[in-house]
């Protein structure tokens, strides 16, 4: 009985000293959004490239001051011509995965972000070649290949930067590198493009995209600032005294 | 400074890497044909062998692939996409033999600039006449754009 009092009173004091130690550590108020984001690019390279239509857009949860969980979608509508073959493809994707911000929460404030977002990527996608064309020493032949469905499957990562301009509206760009797992049309009809992952005759393909975010504030939060361990400089010479030696160790209060 | 290098690199690392993974050529580099590639031996020693002279021609047609050309080795013998076999007259130091390939061909895509070509898979080899060919042997039914030999001529 005794034994089960003293452990209880143990952990309480335990409980007790956590709590006044995180007290006295640095604290920022981060406010917790959720932000609904639409890709911009794709509709103004469709108003100068009616060939190509890429829509898209996400939204993501922040779980704290430094991670997000992002959900993306979009729609793609690719037509390419030349004069040996025609390529149609169209389908839509989802990419699933999280932000990491970099910046130091008395840095992003919950405003800025800089950092990279990792995400798996599933494209379901209708490709056609509706004609194409071979010329040899027997003439020329001509063919297509008919209409069907495939699931694309890729990873990506995506390095950015994101500002609030506006009170809950942020700006920002970001660069996906993105690396082909699977793309279900087997080695000789791989696709010219497609939803979400880009140029599908390549194992990476890169994009870039720019983004205007409505973040909606749903909760407020704390964030600890670590505090930084000053570096050590080597002005000390050999004739140093003890002085010396408790400003090297001493740690900024 | 040590807080600039990393800050700066993480700009301009994906920034050069998108750089690098947009540059495309723009024009078709890649081997686009099919062959089907022969290669000559000797029938006696089993060696690899050029013929002296070889001259090649599809059947029914007006042009010619080899016309007396030296040392051959290995003929390059386009198929038709538009038919599943077809033949060739074939001649070597003057003799001629013909021999008929039959196949299935099934489209391939090279590249966005090159666009499709067919590869084929290859069923059968026949000499009709063995004047100078002595045999024939397969040793990849699969004809692709890339250097690998299919069939062995024996004479």
């Amino acid at each position: 009985m005794w034994r089960t009092f003293a452990y209880f009173i143990n952990l309480l004091l335990f409980l007790i000293c956590s709590l006044i130690q995180l007290q006295a550590q640095d604290t920022i108020p981060i406010t917790l959004k959720i932000k609904i984001g639409i890709e911009i690019s794709g509709p103004a390279i469709h108003y100068s490239d009616k060939n190509i239509l890429n829509a898209e857009g996400y939204i993501s949860v922040d779980l704290d001051e430094k991670r997000s969980v992002v959900f993306a979608a979009g729609y793609l509508n690719y037509k390419y011509n030349q004069y040996n073959y025609a390529y149609l493809n169209k389908g839509s994707f989802v990419r699933l995965g999280m932000d990491f911000n970099l910046l130091k929460p008395d840095k992003s404030l919950g405003k800025y972000y800089t950092g990279i977002g990792l995400r798996y990527g599933l494209s379901r996608f209708t490709s056609e070649v509706p004609f194409f064309e071979k010329t040899n020493y027997w003439g020329t032949t001509s063919s297509y290949i008919p209409k069907k469905n495939y699931w694309g499957h890729f990873i990506e990562v995506s390095p950015g930067v994101r500002a609030e301009i506006f009170k809950n509206f942020s700006m920002g760009w970001s660069i996906s590198l993105r690396m082909l797992l699977y793309t279900g049309t087997g080695k000789d009809l791989k696709p010219v493009y497609f939803p979400g992952f880009g140029d599908g005759t390549k194992t990476i393909s890169a994009a870039m995209n720019y983004y205007i975010v409505w973040n909606i504030p749903y909760k407020k939060i704390k964030a600890i600032m670590k505090k930084e361990v000053p570096v050590e400089t080597d002005d000390t010479n050999d004739t140093g005294t003890t002085d010396n030696k408790q400003q090297g160790s001493g740690i900024r209060q | 400074m040590r807080k600039f290098i990393p800050g700066s690199l993480f700009i301009i690392v994906p920034v050069i890497i998108l750089l690098l993974l947009s540059c495309t050529a723009g024009s078709c580099l890649e081997e686009t044909e099919s062959y089907l590639k022969a290669s000559f031996y000797d029938n006696t020693t089993k060696k690899l062998l050029p013929p002296d002279t070889l001259t090649l021609y599809g059947i029914n047609r007006d042009s010619i692939i080899y016309n007396q050309k030296p040392k051959v080795q290995p003929a390059l013998m386009p198929l038709n996409s538009s038919s599943q076999s077809c033949i060739f007259i074939i001649k070597i130091k003057g003799v001629a033999d013909t021999i008929e390939f039959r196949y299935s061909s099934y489209p391939h895509f090279v590249s966005k600039e090159c666009g499709y070509t067919f590869y084929h898979q290859l069923d059968t080899a026949l000499v009709y006449s063995k004047n100078f060919i002595k045999g024939i042997y397969i040793s990849n039914q699969t004809i692709t754009n890339l250097n690998v030999e299919n069939i062995r001529i024996f004479y």
